[in-house]
C-alpha cells in the first residue's frame, strides 16, 4: 500500500477518534444523502399527510430489476407527512457510498484545518467532486436537469449523464486520498 | 419482462402505522379499495398467460402513411436513458369507482378516457406518465392504452394475446413500444412496426419506399389488402404494417366524470412503486415545465416547423393516404374547421363536453356547422362524436411531434 493511502487511513482513524470529526462526517454525509435523494427523485415533497408504507411482493426480485444504468426498481414507498421516499436498495446503497465519501472529504478537510501540521489543504476539491452525482437524476425519459433547463439531449449527452455517478465516486475517492495524504497523522 | 407481481400494502393511519398487508400469494386486498372490475379481471387472467410467446398483435387492414421508411426510423431511434422495461408497463391494472377516487384526482387533472359498449374507464395522466403503457381488457378485447409524455399523445391499440412493453428508445421524442411476441418496435404515434431487437441490422424487404403526393412514403401494405391481418403472419412481414387503434380521449377528470359518472378509474395499485404525486416533466394542472407551449423538445425532432409553438396541441389524424392536423385552440374557438387530407375534404369538430375534437372524412362536402346544440350536418343537429360521416382516428399531439413525423401534413386553424 502506498504511503498516501497509509496516511489517508491514519487520518481517517483520527477523524473517527474525535467527536467533532465524527459529527462533521455524519452531518455532512447525511445532508448530502438528503440532497442527493431529492436531486435524483427518490425523495420528494409530495406526501399527502399521514404515514404509510407500501412494499412490493417479491422485493428481492424487484430490487434487482434495472431501470437504467446504475438504477434499479424501488421496492418500497414511505410517506411521512409531506415527504415521500422511494426505497430502492441498490440505489440507496450507492447513495450511502456517495454520502460517506462526501462526509469523509469534508471531515478530512476539517481535520486538515485544525491540525497545525497539515499543509496545502484544498477544501473545495471534495465538494466539487460531489456535484456530478447531483446531476445524475433521470426522469422516465432523459436526465431531469436537461428537461429543467430546456437543453436538447443527444445520444452522447445521455451516455455522458449515465457516467456521472461513477465519475463522482472516482473523483470523491481520489479527493479523499488527495486530502488525507496531506494530513500529518502524528498528534499535534 | 417484468414480473407480474402484486403490491403488498401496509397502510397506516395518521399517527400510527397499522399493518394491513395483503397476501401476495392469494391476491387478497382487504386493505385495498381497488378491484379487478369486469374487464380488468379478464385482463389479469389474460396478461398472466401472455408470456411474450404469443401471436402478433392484430394488424389494421391498411398500413398508415410513413414519411420515413421503417429501417430509417430504427436508425433515428435514440436511447432515452432507461433500459428495456425500465419504464414498466402496467400489466395488472386495477380500478376503482369514481366515488372512491376522493381527492386523489383534482377536477382539472388530465385523464385519458375510453368508453366502449357502456363501460367507461379513465387512466390518470399522473399514473401513465410513470408507465406509458397499460395492458388492459376493454369489453372483452385485449388492449393497450398508451401515453407518451414527451409528445403529448395518448393512443389505444388492440394487442391480441401479447402485451406491449416500453423499449426505452425514442424516435422523434416519441415512445417506442415493443410487442412481447415478436419484439418489433412500434413507435406510438406511427402505430407501425419498425425493425426491433429481432432484426439483424434493421433491413426489411417489405417496404418499397414509394412516395405519395404529399411527400410521404408508403409501404406495400398501403396498396394492397394484407394477406393475413389476424396477427398470425411472420415477424418480418409485419414491418411497415400498422396496429388496430382506438380513440383515447384526452380530457380532465371533471369533464370525464360528468359525462361518465359510472366510470372506472385506474388506481395507483399498479404493482410498482412510483411517486404518483410527482410528474418528472412538469404539470398540466396548471401547465408548466416540459409541457409549456414554447418549451423545447427533449431530443431534436425529425423535422421542424414554426407555424405554431413547439408544443401547441393539434388534433392529428393520419390514414394510408396522408396526414391532417387541426390546431386545437382554434377548433375550441370556432367549433368546426374544414380541411383536406391528400385532396379529400375533411372536417374537424370540437366537443365542448370533453374539450376534445373529432375528425371526419367529408368527401361529398356536406355542410357542417357548429350550433348551440351540437353540430349541424345538412339539416340535422348531431352530437359532435356522432356525425353521419366517416370518422377518422385522431388524437391530441404536440405540434413539433406531429410535424416531425408527418412533415407533409396539412394543418388547419
Amino acid at each position: 500500500m502506498g504511503e498516501p493511502i497509509r496516511r489517508t487511513f491514519r487520518a481517517l482513524r483520527i477523524v473517527a477518534s474525535r467527536w467533532d470529526g465524527r459529527v462533521i462526517l455524519v452531518a455532512t454525509g447525511l445532508a448530502y444523502l438528503i440532497g442527493y435523494s431529492f436531486a435524483v427523485g427518490d425523495l420528494a415533497s409530495t406526501g399527502r399527510g399521514g404515514v404509510s408504507l407500501l412494499v412490493v411482493d417479491a422485493p428481492l426480485d424487484r430490487a434487482l430489476q434495472s431501470t437504467g444504468y446504475l438504477s434499479f426498481e424501488p421496492i418500497a414507498a414511505l410517506e411521512a407527512g409531506p415527504v415521500t421516499y422511494l426505497f430502492s436498495p441498490i440505489d440507496a446503497g450507492l447513495a450511502v457510498v456517495l454520502a460517506a465519501l462526501v462526509g469523509i472529504n469534508v471531515a478530512l478537510t476539517y481535520l486538515g484545518l485544525v491540525q497545525p501540521r497539515a499543509c496545502g489543504m484544498e477544501p473545495s476539491v471534495g465538494l466539487l467532486a460531489a456535484v456530478p452525482a447531483l446531476l445524475s437524476g433521470a426522469a422516465c425519459c432523459g436526465p431531469v436537469v436537461l428537461i429543467a433547463i430546456g437543453v436538447k439531449a443527444t445520444g452522447v449527452l445521455i451516455t455522458g449523464f449515465q457516467l456521472l455517478l461513477p465519475i463522482a465516486v472516482v473523483l470523491l475517492t481520489l479527493s479523499v486520498v488527495l486530502v488525507g495524504r496531506r494530513i500529518d497523522p502524528t498528534p499535534a | 419482462m417484468n414480473d407480474r407481481v402484486t403490491r403488498r400494502g401496509f397502510v397506516a393511519t395518521v399517527g400510527a402505522i397499522a399493518i394491513a398487508g395483503c397476501s401476495g400469494v392469494t391476491g387478497d386486498r382487504s386493505a385495498d379499495r381497488s378491484t379487478a372490475v369486469g374487464d380488468s379481471a379478464t385482463s389479469v387472467a389474460t396478461t398472466s398467460t401472455a408470456s411474450g410467446e404469443g401471436s402478433l398483435p392484430p394488424l389494421a387492414d391498411r398500413a398508415l402513411v410513413l414519411s420515413i421508411e421503417p429501417p430509417k426510423l430504427r436508425e433515428a431511434a435514440v436511447s432515452g436513458g432507461v433500459s428495456k422495461d425500465g419504464i414498466p408497463a402496467i400489466d395488472q391494472p386495477r380500478f376503482e369507482t369514481a366515488d372512491q377516487v376522493g381527492s386523489r384526482l383534482a377536477p382539472g387533472d388530465v385523464v385519458f378516457g375510453v368508453a366502449r359498449n357502456g363501460v367507461a374507464k379513465a387512466y390518470p395522466q399522473s399514473i401513465l406518465v410513470h408507465h406509458e403503457v397499460c395492458n388492459d381488457t376493454l369489453d372483452g378485447t385485449p388492449v393497450s392504452v398508451t401515453y407518451c409524455p414527451l409528445t403529448g399523445t395518448a393512443v389505444g391499440f388492440e394487442r391480441g394475446e401479447t402485451t406491449f412493453g416500453v423499449s426505452g428508445r425514442l424516435v422523434n421524442d416519441n415512445l417506442i413500444m415493443y410487442d412481447r411476441a415478436t419484439e418489433h418496435w412500434w413507435p406510438q404515434v406511427l402505430a407501425t412496426a419498425v425493425p426491433g431487437w429481432n432484426a439483424d441490422g434493421g433491413t426489411s424487404d417489405t417496404s418499397d419506399g414509394r412516395t405519395n403526393e404529399s411527400g410521404s412514403t408508403r409501404t406495400k401494405a398501403t396498396e394492397s389488402t394484407r394477406p393475413d391481418a389476424t396477427g398470425s403472419g411472420t415477424a418480418n412481414a409485419t414491418i411497415g404494417q400498422s396496429l388496430r387503434e382506438f380513440r383515447v380521449v384526452w380530457t380532465t377528470w371533471e369533464r370525464w366524470r360528468e359525462q361518465f359518472p359510472d366510470t372506472w378509474v385506474l388506481t395507483e395499485d399498479t404493482g410498482y412503486i412510483r411517486d404518483y404525486g410527482r410528474d418528472p416533466y412538469g404539470s398540466y394542472n396548471p401547465r408548466n415545465g416540459y409541457y409549456e407551449p414554447e418549451s423545447e423538445p427533449l431530443f431534436p425532432p425529425l423535422d421542424t416547423d414554426d407555424r405554431y409553438p413547439t408544443k401547441a396541441v393539434v388534433m392529428g389524424a393520419r390514414t394510408a393516404d396522408g396526414a391532417i392536423a387541426f390546431h386545437k385552440r382554434s377548433l375550441r374557438r370556432e367549433g368546426v374547421i374544414a380541411g383536406a387530407l391528400d385532396g379529400t375534404p375533411h372536417v374537424g369538430v370540437h366537443d365542448d363536453r370533453l374539450d376534445t375534437a373529432y375528425v371526419y372524412r367529408n368527401p361529398d362536402r356536406a355542410s357542417v356547422t357548429a350550433t348551440a346544440d351540437g353540430v349541424q350536418v345538412a339539416d340535422t343537429v348531431h352530437s359532435p362524436d356522432e356525425l353521419p360521416l366517416e370518422r377518422v382516428h385522431a388524437f391530441d399531439a404536440m405540434w413539433f411531434a406531429w410535424h416531425g413525423f408527418y412533415p407533409g401534413t396539412s394543418v388547419h386553424g
